[in-house]
């Protein structure tokens, strides 16, 4: 049984230019300690998906569906707003993408991580704060102790994003939801956040769905992947079969450009055109006005998520795949 | 944070300087003569030059100044000249009296604002929120002495709830501790009113700002209790500039008591300076308006203060 | 690393404000202001046209109808002389209109160049005419307003001084900030190259650009005058009898409060109505420039911690 399930999920806001759906549709299923990167651009839905997983959409004016959303065997949908918050970091935890602005300014650090351990776990302070100690030591802060009692505004944001995950980890999570968590970092920073989740992974076998739109990082983090565009999964599988093969026009469109460092020279090539506006029907595949790949059969009908090869699924008239085939026949 | 609050210290007798030297010229260069209002018509030459001397009113007025201030420095305000007793005495006798006035109109402003702010902007453009609105309309349009009659009119002449004086009197019309509070709740409630409606709303749009920020979110998907959430990570930040103006309207509200002792015959520094006024008796308004803008710098110097000790981002 | 990062039309961050409700809120506020500015007409009329619209004179006395309450002949009836309060208030009306006026165009004429010299000069004159203002506003206002009225007499000149002097301060911290702003824009010191005199220059760019927070402080200015005028009349201080006042004639209905409760009710709903108005079209306005601007006002009618340690 998967860790996570979610099957149609479909998160919209009621708004005045009418009813958004920023989510439409996305079905995924995660296993006990893989990793999982969900790219694409910004407002493609990746956050919302994720804090629609946890219920973070403040209902009204969101409002989120599902047909389930599973979480070991729980359904999330049924849950109680108690029941709820006793899920949120204690099985499921989220890092946000501003370190800065994510922690509680007039809070210092220690208090900010000891209420999650009082909260869930029920410690006294005193070992609250023992465990406190030894997560900052984990993420790699040095001198804990003395930090514990010092506030954000006085950490670098590369620390600031290590206390976040510390917090994130504090109980033991079995799934965690990383939002950018190293976009407003520096890379070297960005580097070593990235190897701490590595670490923490296999050590403590989390679960982690990685939300990004560096695809050089998804590819050397996580396992599978889901490629998003306007409120849908368009392309997901193994990180190697759709980043080797991609299928979907807007996958390809993603990867020309991405800058690679080994290939200097290569003129990178920009997605022409603009996202499409999310309160609008969609009767046709959303990325059709700015695919170079599409096909007479684009301007017919909406494609449907069909399978391309073991665990790799694309919704594209174009099915690129066959492209990848017949060039390595040529 | 040191040397700052020592830099806002050293001004402030800077800026009383040229507070008392504004008000030394107002009044040594408006009509109106202390002794003839005190002596009255039938009185000999001698007698007023006595009086004159007395009180250094035959002196060029930068002498009289300085000499003042003079006496100052060795803790001497000067005598009334209506009264003959000291200012000290006269203060020692008013401020305690005016300082607990503020301090119950602040108490009324704090408990009704607090709840009011907070309800307003949890429940944002509801009907509750409509109301508070509307009350700090009200609040920032009624003076304080037309609420006062109207409260008066209310709850003295109809309901005979409160007295209509009785602060400063010793003469109360109910046993303990409800007879030395009872006088001061109208008077505090016709006071504190504008006051309410300046912490509601700032309170408002200071709790509407915060609840917008990232780490509610951040709060919020740590499972933390609502009620923790709410008093613990967004009260905190939203006080920050909640006590801050508490501290600046205290200082504000000395100020302002006038028209309340007035009506309510309280016997505090206002109703001091008004009859010092009418009768000309210059040391007791330049006595008493000094300790005023004192107070009224010190509640700003303590604001600062109290924003450094609340915000930890902030060291001076 | 990092594909090009297009910015979407649709809102990932939702507008919490349905539609409906912001509609309702608009109208609303736009409602408050169009009754605001319904009420201050009405009292401006009132007070233009007193003699001509009411068949009574504020100061006549007619003992034989003292204390008699609202009738057909009298609408807010009459007081202890038997005058008709509604013929006091209009005329009460003419007085606080006027101390508003004069008040603001005081406090204008020099906080407004204040504020531009502090603002536009900067550096050692700005600092020493900042800490100027700064002792301005440790006066408590009503006290200076009762020495200084109370030592020079009182008509509308020592009213207006009175009440004048403690809100030039404030203008001249609104302009001044307001022009600190404007200065740092580029299109002042693109004039200034272009040759432009100086002071033309401040006058004309300057000026027309913090027109706006000006304008909503001076609605400020102006029922803090008014409220202020009142509560000198009430102590007695203010305008001399027989001028009505609503400040005066409140002061008086004291005596009355059983059996004549007209007499106070009528001037606190006056001083009440025409507050509120003036507050209404000041709060219209400075939504439409900045809704968060009042909170900056209120949190510092003097510097701000941050902002002097900043320096």
């Amino acid at each position: 049984m998967p860790l996570l399930t979610v099957k149609n999920l479909r998160t919209r806001f009621s708004t005045d230019r009418g009813t958004v759906r920023a989510v439409d549709g996305v079905s995924f299923e995660l296993e006990e300690g893989e990793v999982m990167g969900l790219v694409g651009e910004s407002g493609s839905g990746k956050s919302i998906t994720a804090m629609s997983i946890m219920r973070l959409i403040k209902e009204p004016p969101g409002r989120i569906e599902a047909d389930e959303i599973t979480f070991d065997g729980v359904d999330l949908l049924a849950l109680t707003p108690a029941q709820l918050r006793d899920y949120r970091a204690r099985h499921i935890s989220m890092i946000f993408q501003d370190p800065m602005r994510s922690l509680n300014p007039v809070l210092t650090i220690g208090r900010q991580l000891m209420e999650t351990l009082q909260r869930h776990l029920r410690m006294s302070a005193r070992d609250a704060r023992r465990r406190s100690i030894e997560l900052l030591e984990v993420v790699g802060i040095p001198r804990a102790e003395k930090r514990l009692d010092e506030y954000p505004h006085q950490f670098s944001g590369g620390m600031r994003q290590r206390v976040m995950i510390a917090i994130a980890l504090s109980c033991n999570p079995r799934l965690l939801i990383a939002d950018e968590a190293t976009t407003a970092l520096d890379v070297t920073i960005q580097a070593q956040i990235i190897d701490l989740i590595r670490r923490l992974r296999s050590e403590m076998g989390t679960a982690v769905i990685w939300i990004s739109h560096d695809l050089g990082l998804v590819a050397g983090l996580c396992d599978k992947v889901s490629v998003m565009y306007a409120g849908r999964i368009v392309e997901s599988g193994p990180v190697r079969e759709v980043f080797y093969r991609p299928a979907h026009g807007y996958t390809l469109g993603l990867m020309n450009c991405t800058p690679r460092v080994d290939d200097i020279g290569h003129r990178l090539r920009p997605i022409e055109g603009m996202p499409p506006n999310l309160a609008e029907p969609m009767p046709l595949c959303p990325f059709l006005p700015r695919c170079e790949m599409a096909v007479a059969a684009c301007r017919e009908s909406k494609p449907r998520l069909e399978t391309i090869a073991e665990g790799h699924v694309a919704s594209c008239h174009a099915n690129l795949s066959a492209y990848w085939r017949k060039e390595k026949v040529a | 944070m040191w040397s700052y609050l020592v830099k806002r210290l050293i001004q402030m007798p800077l800026v009383l300087l040229v507070v008392t030297i504004t008000i030394f010229l107002i009044i040594r260069f408006t009509p109106g003569d202390p002794v003839q209002i005190m002596l009255g018509m039938q009185t000999s030459p001698e007698a007023e030059a006595a009086l004159r001397a007395e009180f250094r009113l035959d002196q060029p007025w930068h002498m009289q100044y300085l000499l003042w201030v003079g006496d100052l420095l060795q803790g001497d305000f000067g005598r009334s000249i209506r009264m003959n007793t000291p200012v000290l005495q006269l203060l020692a006798d008013r401020l305690p009296i005016s300082l607990a006035l503020a301090l119950s109109a602040m108490i009324f402003a704090v408990v009704v604002s607090i709840p009011l702010g907070l309800i307003a902007a949890l429940k944002r453009n509801t009907w509750i929120d409509y109301l508070a609105t509307g009350y700090t309309l009200f609040g920032f349009a009624v003076p304080n002495f037309a609420l006062a009659m109207i409260l008066i009119y209310v709850f003295s002449i109809t309901l005979s709830w409160f007295p209509i004086t009785g602060i400063g009197s010793g003469a109360s019309t109910a046993p303990g501790l409800w007879g030395v509070v009872q006088p001061y709740v109208l008077p505090a409630v016709a006071l504190g009113t504008l006051q309410t409606a300046i912490f509601t709303r700032l309170l408002r749009s200071s709790m509407i700002d915060v609840l917008g920020q990232d780490y509610m979110r951040t709060a919020n998907a740590k499972g933390l209790q609502p009620l923790t959430i709410l008093l613990v990570h967004a009260l905190k930040n939203a006080m920050i500039p909640f006590v801050t103006m508490l501290a600046i309207q205290f200082g504000y509200l000395i100020g302002i008591q006038v028209t309340i002792e007035h009506i309510f015959a309280i016997p505090g520094m206002g109703s001091a300076i008004l009859s010092a006024v009418v009768n000309r008796d210059f040391p007791v308004i330049q006595g008493f308006v000094l300790v005023i803008a004192a107070f009224f710098m010190l509640a700003n110097i303590i604001a600062d203060i109290l924003y450094g000790i609340i915000d930890p981002r902030i060291r001076y | 690393m990092a594909f090009h990062d297009a910015s979407t039309p649709v809102a990932v961050e939702p507008n919490y404000d349905s539609g409906f409700r912001m509609a309702m809120r608009q109208l609303l506020r736009n409602k408050a202001a169009a009754a605001g500015l319904f009420c201050l007409l009405l009292i401006v009329f009132l007070a233009v046209f007193a003699p001509w619209i009411i068949p009574y004179d504020p100061t006549q006395i007619a003992l034989s109808s003292k204390l008699h309450g609202p009738s057909w002949e009298h609408w807010l009836g009459t007081d202890h002389f038997g005058r008709d309060v509604l013929a006091r208030m209009a005329h009460g009306a003419r007085v606080s209109l006027s101390v508003g006026l004069s008040t603001v165009a005081f406090a204008a004429a020099f906080g407004v160049p204040i504020g531009l010299l502090s603002g536009y000069v900067g550096g050692r004159l700005d600092n020493v005419l900042m800490r100027l203002m700064d002792a301005f506003l440790t006066f408590p206002p009503l006290l200076l307003g009762v020495a200084i009225v109370g030592l020079l007499g009182a008509d509308l000149t020592t009213v207006t001084l009175a009440l004048g002097i403690v809100q030039i301060p404030v203008l001249a911290r609104v302009v001044r900030s307001a022009t600190l702003v404007v200065r740092e824009e580029t299109y002042i010191t693109a004039t200034r190259a272009l040759g432009a005199g100086s002071w033309r220059l401040v006058f004309q760019h300057v000026l027309r650009n913090i027109l706006s927070p000006l304008v909503v402080q001076i609605t400020i200015v102006f029922s803090a005058a008014i409220v202020a005028e009142a509560s000198l009349s009430f102590l007695g201080l203010g305008v001399q009898p027989p001028t009505p006042s609503w400040g005066r004639d409140l002061a008086e209905a004291r005596r009355f409060m059983v059996d004549a409760p007209w007499m106070f009710l009528a001037p606190t709903g006056f001083i009440i109505v025409s507050v509120m108005a003036i507050n209404f079209m000041g709060d219209s306005l400075r939504d439409s420039l900045d809704p968060r601007s009042w909170v900056r006002r209120a949190v510092t009618s003097r510097e701000t911690p941050r902002a002097s340690a900043d320096r």
